[in-house]
């Protein structure tokens, strides 16, 4: 079993920072909450990389530091960013940019969001400006990083608002967001994201707030359109089922840190750590043991101010192993047998 | 796995509903006249027997909290009958109640509110919140008031010391405990719940859907269980209604509804549930357009625009909730016609026993050398 962090060693020498397949590659980053009641300690070394044109989903229960991640590769997170780096590499060239390095407001950032990273929010009701209609909020965007000409601004508007599915693109261009249902809202934000065919889609949330229905139609979409531009989607959200049906690879994290990461299949079918078991257990499953007790994990997350000695799971692991897992943080490893799967736990070092 | 819940379940029926309406006015105008009608509860039928968990689902604007909220006279119906079985006055039709009548009924009857942080007062302390019913009903008092509320908290898992603490101190799954508690304060028999998960983290939902269960057991609680999310309800349930614009358009065992729908808007709800499987990845069916406005619905059946199988017929008439066997009820013309897609069961996760501690112990040490 190799250490990754020994195994990326070779990485982080700077000769090939970010594979040829890779989009983005976050290497240990550290991320801090400064409040009056003390330090939140968001991000503890998280490190991943996103293929080109696979769908990496990012779960975990709130608080666990999956929006800051997301944020931060867009520079929009408020927290301060400690250490690591984020590099990122756009669509066939060979440069590679380190994002916490660029400036949150200097112009190289601004090129780069919502033009190469692009975010899609979980609330459509509130990210989207009340006080502009659909269409110049989308042509925003182009007319900032793709064209001066505004006639062809709109009409790449219309057209990119026809392809997320809107009946009447015309008319929903010239609407305001209030006039539009939930599910045309979310439609609107994923064609105001794609509008400039971006290197990364971050996509926090985007059908938490949905109805089941609308939900399954903007999965769809994505998928669609995911298959169409190629674009590499960080998928955050905290059900299990979208992921189950979305993503290529996924990545489990417990606070501020990924505990286990592997293929979507062997997260289902293989999963390691016991957190990501607990969580598998814990959600009702269609056909499955109706009217017996859920496996539930016990206690709540720990209060963000504290910090837990060792593996942050062992005061609610079913498992913990006395003497060790509460006070020895466990390294992040490879799965016996395994070149892509891995997992933060005691049990398998 | 269901010969369990059915202990405690009979076939008397606790609480009726016959043609429930509840219409919200729209006032327009500077003389507030009203130019209209929100039709939220449109005239539903359905019935709850003792000791068993009736889902109530659909999308958000369909109804389902109007529905819970009218029939505890939260929200005061336009029409229709609200039977419920009180055990020491009888059957008595709650829609037509005066406010004293009411009071005697009400202890039978509560409610767990969706949201856990605006459902309950941030100036009250967890003792007086979970106190109040009780204080309100003049059951208890004094020492025997305190007694009751602390054996309330242990039976949700709070601990009893907590009392004098604010809500704010608490997260999300407990708070909603609380709520529990404040609901179980007067022995009820019947417990409207109202999106008793949606707010929570998934391991938290676990552990509060548990609780619910436990306690329907050992009080012999009988649940109306309003939801969003359909693999909780299947979980929960043992009958479930779906209902679409103000009206159940299908009501049947949980069985039944969720592997033979009957109704293409429950076979297309059921084709959207995010399957926690990845092998099996599923499409939608395609839904056109939006839920259409309560205050605005279309003629015929409220499903037929967007519907695949929606005939003339369809378009003019609305078909009535009937029962085509097995009290299986329905609201489709052609219920008996329609061969629809329920769900496919998932397969059990292979899920792998954690390793035991002592186990475990040679493989570390091995590890470490």
């Amino acid at each position: 079993m190799t250490n990754v962090a020994t195994g990326t060693g070779a990485a982080a020498t700077d000769t090939r920072i970010v594979s040829e397949d890779d989009v983005v590659r976050v290497e240990d980053l550290r991320l801090s909450f400064y409040t009056s009641l003390g330090v939140v300690r968001a991000l503890n070394g998280v490190s991943f990389n996103i293929p080109r044109g696979k769908v990496l989903g990012v779960v975990g229960e709130s608080g666990c530091g999956k929006s800051q991640t997301g944020l931060s590769i867009m520079q929009l997170t408020p927290g301060r960013i400690e250490s690591g780096r984020i590099l990122f590499r756009e669509f066939n060239t060979s440069e590679v940019i380190d994002i916490t390095k660029l400036e949150k407001n200097g112009p190289e950032m601004r090129k780069i969001r919502g033009n190469h990273i692009s975010m899609i929010f979980q609330e459509p009701m509130t990210s989207l400006n009340p006080c502009y209609t659909v269409g110049n909020q989308i042509e925003e965007a182009i007319l900032l990083h793709q064209t001066q000409d505004k006639t062809e601004a709109r009409r790449r508007a219309v057209d990119i608002l026809r392809k997320v599915g809107m009946p009447n693109p015309e008319r929903i261009a010239d609407s305001y967001p209030h006039q539009l249902s939930g599910g045309m809202r979310q439609r609107a934000m994923i064609a105001m994201a794609l509008s400039c065919t971006p290197t990364l889609l971050i996509a926090d949330e985007p059908t938490t707030a949905l109805d089941v229905t609308t939900e399954a139609q903007i999965l769809d979409l994505m998928r669609d359109l995911q298959n169409e531009i190629g674009t590499s989607i960080m998928f955050i959200t905290h059900n299990m089922g979208v992921v189950a049906q979305m993503c290529d690879e996924v990545a489990v994290m417990y606070l501020g840190r990924i505990i286990e990461r592997a293929a979507v299949d062997d997260i289902f079918y293989d999963p390691k750590h016991p957190y990501t078991i607990s969580l598998l257990r814990s959600i009702p499953r269609l056909g499955v043991a109706r009217g017996q007790k859920l496996e539930s994990i016990k206690g709540t997350v720990p209060d963000p101010y504290s910090t837990v000695p060792g593996c942050p799971f062992h005061p609610r692991c079913p498992a913990a192993i006395p003497g060790l897992c509460d006070t020895v943080m466990p390294d992040e490893t490879f799965v016996a047998g395994s070149r892509t799967h891995t997992v933060r736990c005691h049990l398998y070092t | 796995m269901d010969t369990a819940k059915k202990n405690g379940r009979s076939d008397e029926i606790l609480l009726e509903v016959r043609g429930l309406k509840k219409h919200f006015p729209i006032q327009s105008g500077f003389l507030r006249r009203v130019t209209g009608y929100v039709k939220a509860v449109d005239g539903i039928d359905f019935y709850i027997k003792k000791g068993e968990t009736l889902g109530l689902v659909g999308e958000s604007g369909c109804g389902k909290s109007t529905t819970g909220r009218t029939i505890l006279r939260i929200l005061d119906p336009t029409a229709g009958e609200v039977i419920f079985d009180d055990p020491n006055i009888g059957k008595v039709d709650l829609a037509k109640l005066n406010r004293a009548q009411l009071k005697r009924v009400r202890p039978n009857m509560q409610i767990i509110f969706q949201d856990p942080f605006s459902s309950l007062n941030p100036r009250l302390t967890v003792g007086q919140i979970v106190g109040e019913p009780l204080a309100i009903q003049k059951v208890a008092s004094g020492q025997a008031l305190k007694d009751r509320v602390a054996e309330l908290l242990q039976e949700v898992g709070i601990r009893p010391e907590n009392m004098t603490r604010y809500p704010h101190a608490f997260s999300g799954g407990q708070r909603q405990r609380i709520g529990i508690a404040r609901a179980l304060a007067l022995n009820p028999k019947l417990i409207v719940c109202d999106e008793p998960v949606s707010a929570l983290d998934v391991s938290i939902q676990a552990q509060v859907l548990n609780l619910l269960e436990e306690l329907q057991e050992k009080y012999d609680l009988t649940y109306l269980f309003v939801a969003h999310d359909l693999s909780v309800v299947e979980h929960i349930s043992d009958r479930v209604a779906v209902m679409y614009v103000g009206y159940i358009v299908e009501m049947a065992s949980t069985e039944q509804l969720y592997y033979h729908p009957k109704h293409p808007y429950t076979e297309a709800l059921l084709a959207a549930i995010p399957k926690p499987d990845p092998r099996k990845r599923t499409r939608p069916i395609k839904l056109p357009g939006d839920v259409p406005s309560p205050a605005n619905p279309p003629s015929g059946c409220y499903f037929h625009p967007r519907c695949r199988y929606a005939e003339e017929i369809c378009k003019v008439e609305r078909p009535p909730l009937r029962d085509i066997g097995g009290e299986h009820w329905v609201a489709c013309h052609f219920a008996e016609k329609l061969q629809l897609q329920g769900v496919t069961r998932l397969n059990e996760i292979p899920l792998i026993e954690l390793p035991r501690r002592q186990a475990l112990v040679p493989a570390t040490t091995a590890a470490t050398t």
